[in-house]
């Protein structure tokens, strides 16, 4: 049944029912992180408007706390 | 009114364990908070950058409900201490994250996940 494709991909977040996305989690941040370190566009990991928002948000502060790294590879 | 707030320190790492539950019945004492502080130590762990010469942090999470009028002395007594390399205060209004998946929920999740490695190939 190859043709039986979804058309549209789901949000990662919506899927599993997250109503906030948690800053303090790397390890999902992580998932939207690109190689540099760069926030993933939408159209990319398919994450809906709402927690696109809310992921950035949280991307910014984990920065903060270097939970998640600025620039990936970035020495001193 | 008071509200629900969310703070995560990142202690140096070199500071031992009971210098860093003093620093925190410390600060706590000065929120006059209403109702409990819940304490989350996280323990040591690797800087995702390095922090001026600090490679690691001693990361703890409190939650707590408070009058805000209180907040700005209880954030400078965070500031002045050296103990501390960064501080985040946040609100607390919602729950974060994912709320635990019942198992038929998992096992859904699972058939999923292995459809769409099919569908890569």
């Amino acid at each position: 049944m190859k043709m039986m494709r979804r058309p549209t991909k789901t949000c990662p977040f919506c899927e599993t029912r997250v109503r906030h996305v948690d800053y303090k989690d790397d390890r999902t941040l992580g998932r939207f992180i690109t190689e540099q370190g760069k926030i993933l566009p939408s159209r990319l990991s398919g994450v809906c408007a709402r927690h696109q928002r809310q992921l950035a948000t949280a991307v910014k502060r984990a920065r903060y706390l270097a939970l998640v790294p600025y620039i990936k590879g970035h020495q001193g | 009114m008071s509200r629900q707030y969310e703070a995560v320190y990142v202690f140096d790492s070199a500071l031992e364990d009971s210098a860093i539950t003093e620093k925190l019945s410390r600060f706590h004492a000065l929120i006059g908070a209403t109702g409990d502080i819940t304490v989350d130590a996280w323990g040591r762990r690797q800087l995702a950058y390095k922090i001026g010469t600090k490679e690691t942090g001693y990361y703890a999470v409190a939650r707590f409900e408070a009058e805000a009028a209180g907040l700005p002395e209880y954030e400078r007594a965070i500031r002045l201490d050296d103990g501390v390399i960064r501080h985040l205060i946040t609100l607390h209004e919602h729950e974060l994250g994912a709320p635990p998946m019942t198992p038929e929920e998992q096992a859904a999740a699972a058939k999923r996940r292995e459809e769409d490695e099919d569908e890569e190939e």
